[in-house]
């Protein structure tokens, strides 16, 4: 409408998020599907058949952030599971449980799918949760990405040919035949979005930086649920000119910038604030990790849509070998200038943390950049033991004070 | 009589390293981890394959490298080559089931850079035509990659000679497990157990001689073994670590009947077809092999395998051989626990892990379940 102010992203993040969660809500009153699927998974398939795609982990991100994460942990151990296992799916298991959540609940599953590029962990949560609904499982198996040219066409194709498994059982769940047509378009949206979301990102390149990783973590959720739609490209491209016009102005996200860090893992989603402020008064600002570049794909709309679905989810950084990892990590530092690099070893994601130690060797060695490598957990305050936490990033960045001079 | 045809397979089974000392004198030797790397390939090779299967010792290297919450299995692995011995091995082919073991690879391959090494890529998915078809890609590549490291090709008939020697140890082995099931007098599970675990180590040429003399011993002696005092039970889970859980298991009088454990049945049972062409007859033993925890899409197989074992064997129980921190059996069990209830199955999860030293407690646990559950003294 003429004369009618722009949303503003943050707004807009509001009215998607809220239209995309009463679509899900009345999906089955639409004649449609609710899955659920992992944060990486080609959700592009979902979206070209008219399914709407529910991801238990940002419920669960939303319920840590909460601070619910110890109460539902709690429900699900009372039922014999173990607090060892990832706070995302202890969560979730005990909201099935309580039905306690921040957002009045997720609908029940259709169909599940669970990529394992990204973890294993989800493909065992989602079993549970397939013997629960009595809905079926699909495993997208996605070897680990070797460097080895031969065995990466040789995934692909087997990628591929899942692919082509999943798009029979989505025919069969819905009895509507699959639109490749359809599937291009979403193709090429999820492209453009990502694309956009990575621009986003790559703003934590200028000096001082417009944004920290926590603008980024708030920011990926709508790549995560909506990418292959109009609207989440219409998003980041709001999202984009705003920052990039806080870039123009030279605003930093954080008073005199002096340290630029790199943060390794998912970040703790209940300490958010508080590890900004703690950041901030020493000047320095996390800017990036691997996890927030899990979704900025880049599609190649030349080939065969399945083809580079399957190229993309199967490369991402926790399902290439360390060497691989090490590599992308050291682009993000000289990219954007990093000076530090917090090491996260996160109880709740093994997948991510297991090989750690070693990547820090790595990129230590690679950078001559001290690191801070910590344990704690993602979602549940019983694995944080904030004292020792604090006192450790605080003598982390003395030592890079020092080392300033 | 019976020591004498045991002795050299439980001095193996326990104390391979010394017992299999000149192994490397006569051959290059492949270790691999758990689970269903193709070791028909590795022999066909001409190369040793040697089943890793972690140590009871005490951890000193390994803890540094991994997170406090990985398991046990994973973490001794590391620590056997590492700090046990570091130079038993002249390559590795490590598979890759579940996060713990995907990165574990990339762990073990820096700190062993000198060595052959290789991944297994298994399909983590086995109920649809695509897992059939990748196993045999994949396993088409390890043999590419086995041949130019023996620096010879890996023939289709070498193959069919090691899946017919392969085969042949099964039966033997498949043969013994009935006879023990028969009569729990003439062996306690430790003793077969040791038997069976003494194949994943040793040439398993010799193991089959020395198989064929036990095996018919102890058919001949079957009817003198059906001894009283014992009870049917189902053992279930990946490894049964440190195996003194087996002498627990003896002093209750459980006579382990069935289980579906990488390290027994999913070894002992299906054989590889002897006809066509090898690499698909390998594949098609792969995706029609019992569950196992970690690479399962049919999911209610954690718990009607086990049911089915139970019946098929009148078994009275079921011990779950639970290793701590395996992701894998921590989502199953609660789900599992539930339906044996619900099935009238009695069943005790035993939690163990490698360095478990005070079997003192895990002892009083299984006694108080066989008094309690099964009335047994």
């Amino acid at each position: 409408m003429q004369g009618e102010k722009p949303k503003s992203a943050k707004e807009l993040a509001k009215e998607l998020t809220a239209q995309y969660l009463e679509e899900a809500r009345t999906a089955h009153e639409h004649g449609k599907y609710v899955a659920y699927t992992t944060a990486v998974s080609p959700v592009e398939i979902f979206v070209a058949h008219d399914i709407i795609p529910i991801y238990p982990e940002n419920h669960s991100v939303a319920c840590i952030t909460k601070r619910l994460c110890t109460e539902l942990s709690e429900a699900m151990e009372n039922e014999g599971y173990t607090s060892h296992l990832c706070a995302y799916a202890r969560c979730d298991l005990g909201y099935r449980l309580v039905g306690k959540s921040p957002m009045g609940g997720i609908p029940d599953p259709d169909f599940l799918l669970a990529c394992n590029a990204q973890c294993f962990t989800l493909t065992k949560w989602f079993e549970v949760l397939s013997r629960q609904y009595r809905v079926p499982l699909f495993v997208f198996d996605t070897p680990q990405w070797i460097r080895d040219q031969e065995a990466r066409k040789s995934i692909l194709r087997y990628c591929v040919e899942q692919l082509k498994e999943l798009i029979s059982a989505l025919e069969e769940l819905t009895g509507k035949r699959f639109d490749y047509d359809r599937l291009r378009e979403v193709v090429r949206l999820s492209d453009e979005a990502s694309r956009l979301y990575r621009r986003f990102l790559d703003m934590a390149s200028y000096k001082p930086s417009p944004i920290t990783i926590f603008d980024a973590l708030i920011h990926m959720a709508i790549t995560v649920y909506l990418r292959g739609t109009p609207q989440a490209v219409l998003y980041y491209r709001t999202l984009v000119d705003e920052v990039q016009q806080k870039a123009d102005r030279g605003e930093g996200a954080v008073p005199n910038e002096r340290f630029r860090l790199y943060w390794e893992n998912l970040p703790i989603w209940f300490k958010f604030r508080d590890h900004f402020n703690l950041l901030a008064s020493y000047g320095a600002a996390i800017l990036t990790s691997l996890y927030v570049h899990a979704w900025s794909y880049e599609f190649d709309l030349q080939k065969d849509p399945l083809e580079t679905l399957a190229e993309n989810y199967v490369s991402v950084f926790s399902n290439v070998t360390l060497e691989e990892r090490a590599e992308m990590a050291l682009d993000l530092f000289r990219r954007y200038s990093l000076n530090g690099m917090i090491m996260f070893i996160n109880r709740s994601c093994k997948a991510v943390s297991f090989a750690v130690h070693e990547l820090r060797d790595l990129l230590s060695e690679k950078t001559g950049i001290p690191a801070l490598v910590f344990e704690a957990d993602m979602g549940d305050p019983r694995f944080y033991s904030e004292a020792q936490i604090r006192t450790r990033i605080e003598a982390y960045l003395e030592t890079l004070e020092r080392l300033e001079g | 009589m019976k020591e004498r045809l045991l002795e050299r397979l439980l001095e193996v089974a326990n104390k391979p390293f010394e017992a299999l000392k000149d192994l490397r004198a006569k051959k290059k030797v492949i270790g691999s981890t758990l689970a269903d790397v193709p070791e028909e390939l590795i022999h066909a090779a001409g190369l040793h394959p040697f089943l890793i299967l972690g140590t009871n010792e005490p951890i000193r290297v390994s803890a540094a490298l991994m997170p406090d919450n990985c398991c046990s299995l994973a973490r001794s692995n590391l620590e056997l080559v590492l700090a046990y011995q570091p130079d038993f091995f002249d390559g590795f082919v490590l598979s890759q089931v579940c996060d713990t073991t995907q990165h574990l690879c990339d762990i073990w391959k820096r700190r062993f850079q000198d060595r052959y090494f290789e991944n297994f890529l298994a399909p983590r998915q086995v109920s649809r035509p695509s897992a059939r078809q990748w196993v045999a890609v994949e396993m088409r590549r390890l043999r590419e990659s086995l041949g130019r490291y023996a620096g010879r090709a890996i023939t289709d008939d070498d193959l069919r000679r090691s899946i017919r020697l392969f085969n042949e140890n099964r039966a033997l082995l498949r043969r013994l497990y009935d006879v023990k099931r028969r009569a729990p007098g003439l062996f306690s599970n430790r003793e077969f157990f040791d038997v069976v675990k003494a194949a994943f180590f040793m040439d398993r040429s010799e193991h089959t001689e020395l198989l064929k003399p036990l095996v018919q011993w102890a058919e001949g002696e079957a009817e003198k073994g059906a001894a009283d005092g014992h009870f049917p039970a189902v053992v279930a889970g990946i490894v049964v670590e440190p195996p003194q859980i087996y002498d627990l298991l003896d002093e209750v009088g459980a006579n382990v009947v069935a289980d579906n454990l990488p390290t027994a049945s999913r070894y002992i049972y299906y054989d590889v077809s002897e006809e066509g062409d090898p690499i698909e007859a390998m594949a098609e033993r792969h995706v029609s092999r019992p569950n196992f925890s970690p690479i399962n899409d049919q999911v209610e197989r954690i718990y009607t395998d086990l049911i089915e074992l139970y019946r098929e064997y009148a078994a009275q129980a079921i011990f779950y051989i639970h290793i701590k921190y395996c992701e894998s059996q921590d989502y199953d069990l609660p789900d599992i626990k539930r339906k044996m209830r619900e099935e009238g199955i009695p069943m005790l999860v035993v939690e163990t892990e490698y360095q478990s030293t005070h079997l003192a407690l895990m002892k009083t646990r299984i006694e108080a379940f066989c008094e309690a559950v099964l009335g047994r003294v």
